[in-house]
């Protein structure tokens, strides 16, 4: 750095445009973020151009609504809004059981926008909301990298965070999901966390505390953040480095966060009585006490001190976990809850709860899912951990411990790589930019003759050796830009409600069956018709067709899921019982039998007995009738009976029989399982079928009405 | 006053004539070997270790060929969330490699390592992460055979 000012500085009058050395920086500095943030908005936008502006997936069919409520009612409307339309006949108190951040950000975004008569549609809006965050995300790891380390691996920081799938994939132009805004208020909090831990002040505390409470509202991992800050204070303790500083950066986030985070409905009372959140409680609480110890210490002599110490130690510790543990088994403070402590016991998902076990993005992650959404940051991170190990201040410390949190809970949880994301640009950011700034300082050759100290022969080829690795540093940075480019055009962008494929002419086919079907539903059925569907197109069907329906995405109540499941697995008859009692009028499901789409009922099927049978109604059906005796599931002449004739298979291969589906092959040829269905010519009973969409992929069955008597 | 306060439970109990000290082996560890710690979990974690443990997959697939015999499968191809044990372990090993390579290249900087040790060094970096990147790319090709071509 010395050396390139003073060969700047020769140059100052007649510089580069007429700028001194630090208006130079500044104007790099700049224009480096804006392109990053600029190419971190652009990259989210493939499905856009290829399709349109339109919400992916399902939960953002959920926010999206909610969003349109509260533009149009306002927000007290919205607060104590009660939702008869979903969860029939229970309704769902929307008010107290969502995190508001995202409609509250997005909703204020549209009456800013169309108060400067900026005329934009709610639902543009929702789409573009989670690029334009992320925009902003770049420009706080930048940040918050130039605290951890250097205004330079800040900015390699930004630039990694602007492309890196794993934060793509759940943030691109449409998927319109708490986790879009949630990782910008995490990092924010980080951020001023750190800057109120190195600077000690009310003021940066108070930041803190604010950035908190706004990532309270924006997402439920905000547990994560109430652990690791605490856990960051308590090893600054064990390591002999806690402070005044940290005293008062700490106690000023606790007391204001929590106070804040208890004015969400949703999380209520939560902060002081589930154990998710007694770690920051006890550490606060310790806070205290080494506080005063220290006061104390510096008060009294060292024998008297000796013996107060002690006494108050043991007296405090042995109340404090007694109370604890009285506390915990008065039932007082409730344990951990089922999807935080699958965290710490990963098994206990797939053996106790189907419903959390089933959703594909709670499996465990494999090594290619992590080279797959992060590559070359895969190999820097080690070298950012062994950078930051290398120099330990107080901020390092909270970079490790979350980097290494987070990998834990990354290869526990595929959903979570999204927090990974974050730490491995940060940390390979600060090694990108370690090993850059060493090297460059060795391209030029110093030629002074009085330079030669008796360490000089010891190098070799050094400006040589500094190129080559320079080259070698630019050639992964680009491999990376291109591996990103290709993951997020060719993975992340696709929006789950349009499908397409090539024909065999190259021609690209537009599979718009489901809008197609819920279109078709919110225009020819009455108002208040009820449909019966699986559980993970609840959203979509409350959003687009305007119906009330049974079970939706939310999954709070197992018990009303289990019933949708004996009644998808029973006979006819068993099933018409149960619908006759949920009042069901009409039934969705998904066949992907005819086009080959393979996130079908049918294969989702198994979840549907495995939940179904995991109530006390529902003890009847039992997951191995639906296989052959060999253990195989199969849905063709050799597949169980009571597969082949219960409601879900019959509603699916409805007509099916007769369809030709691929050349060469016998009619009711199952493209997706790759066999011919074992029960062909088959009437219904109870149902009607109400509407087919083109391709096949979303029938509709009515209920028919009890039978008149007599008849 | 605290003295009274503080003889009170020995009016009942004894002390045992016990003279406990903390072993001089235990002791705070020092920054480089947590690092240590932290990067063979990181090998571990990476591998897949939890997906192996909860979804148990074999320690490598197999196909039966044309003749009959069943051959071995290295990689479960076309599936991104999936992994046989041995090429989650294989490929971590690559990602700890690569990381190693640059810690190596970080050390070969202080003036006072002989020419020898330097250029030694020097070598097992550059190699290390060139060895690791291509077998990563690698690694990914033979699971999806259309990585990297639109």
């Amino acid at each position: 750095m010395a050396k390139m000012s003073t060969s700047i500085l020769s140059y100052r009058t007649r510089g580069w445009l007429r700028m001194s050395v630090e208006k130079q920086d500044t104007l790099l500095k700049m224009a480096v973020l804006s392109l990053a943030a600029i190419l971190s908005f652009s990259c989210r936008l493939f499905s856009v151009l290829r399709f349109e502006s339109v919400i992916h997936e399902f939960d953002p069919y959920f926010n999206y609504r909610t969003t349109k409520f509260l533009a149009e009612e306002g927000f007290y409307s919205f607060h104590n809004w009660f939702d008869d339309r979903a969860w029939y006949p229970l309704g769902r108190i929307i008010g107290g059981t969502i995190y508001p951040g995202l409609m509250v950000t997005s909703a204020s975004i549209y009456h800013i926008l169309n108060w400067l008569h900026i005329t934009i549609d709610v639902r543009n809006v929702c789409v573009f909301l989670a690029p334009f965050f992320s925009s902003l995300t770049t420009i706080v790891t930048y940040h918050l990298a130039k605290e951890l380390k250097s205004p330079g691996a800040g900015l390699v920081a930004a630039v990694m965070i602007a492309i890196v799938p794993g934060y793509i994939s759940r943030s691109v132009a449409g998927s319109y999901d708490n986790e879009g805004i949630a990782i910008f208020c995490m990092l924010l909090t980080y951020y001023m966390w750190i800057k109120a831990v190195k600077t000690g002040t009310l003021f940066w505390s108070t930041m803190a505390a604010l950035a908190y409470f706004y990532m309270v509202s924006s997402w439920g991992g905000y547990v994560f953040l109430i652990n690791i800050i605490p856990l960051h204070v308590l090893i600054l303790m064990i390591t002999g480095r806690f402070s005044h500083r940290v005293y008062v950066a700490y106690s000023t986030l606790y007391v204001i966060g929590t106070i804040l985070s208890m004015q969400i409905s949703f999380v209520g009372f939560q902060p002081v009585s589930t154990s998710e959140h007694m770690g920051a409680f006890g550490v606060f609480g310790l806070c205290q006490i080494h506080a005063f110890v220290d006061y104390v210490r510096s008060r009294l002599n060292k024998a008297q001190f000796e013996v107060l110490f002690r006494a108050v130690i043991s007296t405090v510790a042995a109340t404090g976990v007694l109370v604890l543990v009285m506390l915990t088994a008065m039932g007082k403070i409730a344990p951990w809850t089922g999807r935080f402590y699958s965290l710490l016991d990963p098994s206990y998902a797939k053996n106790n709860i189907p419903i959390i076990a089933s959703v594909s993005e709670h499996q465990p992650t494999a090594w290619s899912s992590f080279y797959f959404d992060l590559q070359m940051l895969t190999f820097m991170f080690p070298v950012g951990l062994y950078f930051c190990f290398s120099n330990l201040t107080d901020e390092n410390i909270f970079i490790i411990l979350y980097g290494v949190l987070s990998i834990y809970f990354a290869g526990v949880m595929v959903r979570l790589m999204l927090v990974l994301a974050p730490v491995m640009c940060i940390l390979s950011g600060i090694a990108v930019s370690s090993m850059l700034s060493t090297y460059m300082k060795q391209i030029d050759e110093v030629k002074t003759e009085k330079k030669k100290t008796k360490f000089e022969g010891n190098y070799f080829m050094r400006s040589e050796i500094a190129t080559f690795f320079v080259c070698v540093m630019s050639v992964f940075l680009v491999m990376y830009t291109l591996h990103c480019t290709w993951v997020t055009s060719e993975a992340y962008s696709s929006p789950s409600i349009v499908l397409s494929a090539r024909g065999h002419d190259g021609s690209r086919i537009i599979f718009d069956d489901f809008r197609e079907a819920y279109y078709w539903l919110r225009h020819n059925t009455p108002q208040d018709a009820k449909v019966m569907s699986w559980w993970d197109y609840g959203y979509q069907i409350t959003a687009m067709a305007n119906r009330t329906i049974l079970v939706d995405n939310n999954t709070w109540n197992n018990t009303h899921i289990s019933r949708v499941g004996q009644a998808m697995a029973s006979t006819e008859d068993k099933a018409y019982e149960i619908m006759q009692e949920l009042d069901v009028d009409y039934v969705l499901v998904i066949f992907g039998g005819l086009t080959g789409y393979s996130s079908d009922d049918i294969n989702k099927f198994l979840w549907m007995v495995r939940i179904g049978g995991s109530t006390e109604k529902g003890t009847h059906i039992k997951e191995h009738d639906y296989y052959t005796p060999a253990g195989e599931f199969r849905v063709d002449k050799e597949g169980s009976p009571t597969l082949l004739n219960c409601l879900m298979y019959k509603m699916c291969y409805y007509r099916f029989g007769q369809v030709y589906t691929e050349g060469g092959k016998p009619p009711g040829y199952d493209r997706v399982r790759n066999v011919e269905i074992g029960n062909k010519d088959f009437e219904l009973d109870v149902l009607e079928e109400a509407y087919t969409t083109e391709h096949w992929i979303v029938r509709i069955y009515k209920v028919k009405d009890l039978p008149n008597r007599g008849a | 006053m605290l003295d009274f306060v503080y003889g009170l439970p020995f009016l009942v109990l004894e002390l045992p004539r016990l003279k406990l000290k903390r072993p001089s082996w235990v002791t705070v560890p020092s920054p480089m070997t947590v690092f240590a710690f932290i990067l063979l979990s990181y090998f571990l974690v990476t591998g897949g270790i939890i997906y192996d443990v909860i979804v148990e997959p074999p320690s490598v697939g197999s196909t039966t060929d044309e003749h009959g015999h069943s051959r071995p499968v290295a990689f479960m191809a076309y599936r991104v969330n999936g992994q046989y044990i041995m090429e989650g372990l294989a490929s971590s090993f690559m990602f700890a490699l690569g990381g190693i390579g640059f810690i190596v290249l970080d050390q070969t900087h202080s003036p006072s390592t002989p020419k020898l040790n330097r250029i030694l060094l020097i070598i097992i970096g550059f190699a290390c992460i060139i060895i690791s990147a291509i077998a990563c790319y690698a690694f990914m090709k033979i699971k999806l055979p259309g990585y990297l071509m639109s």
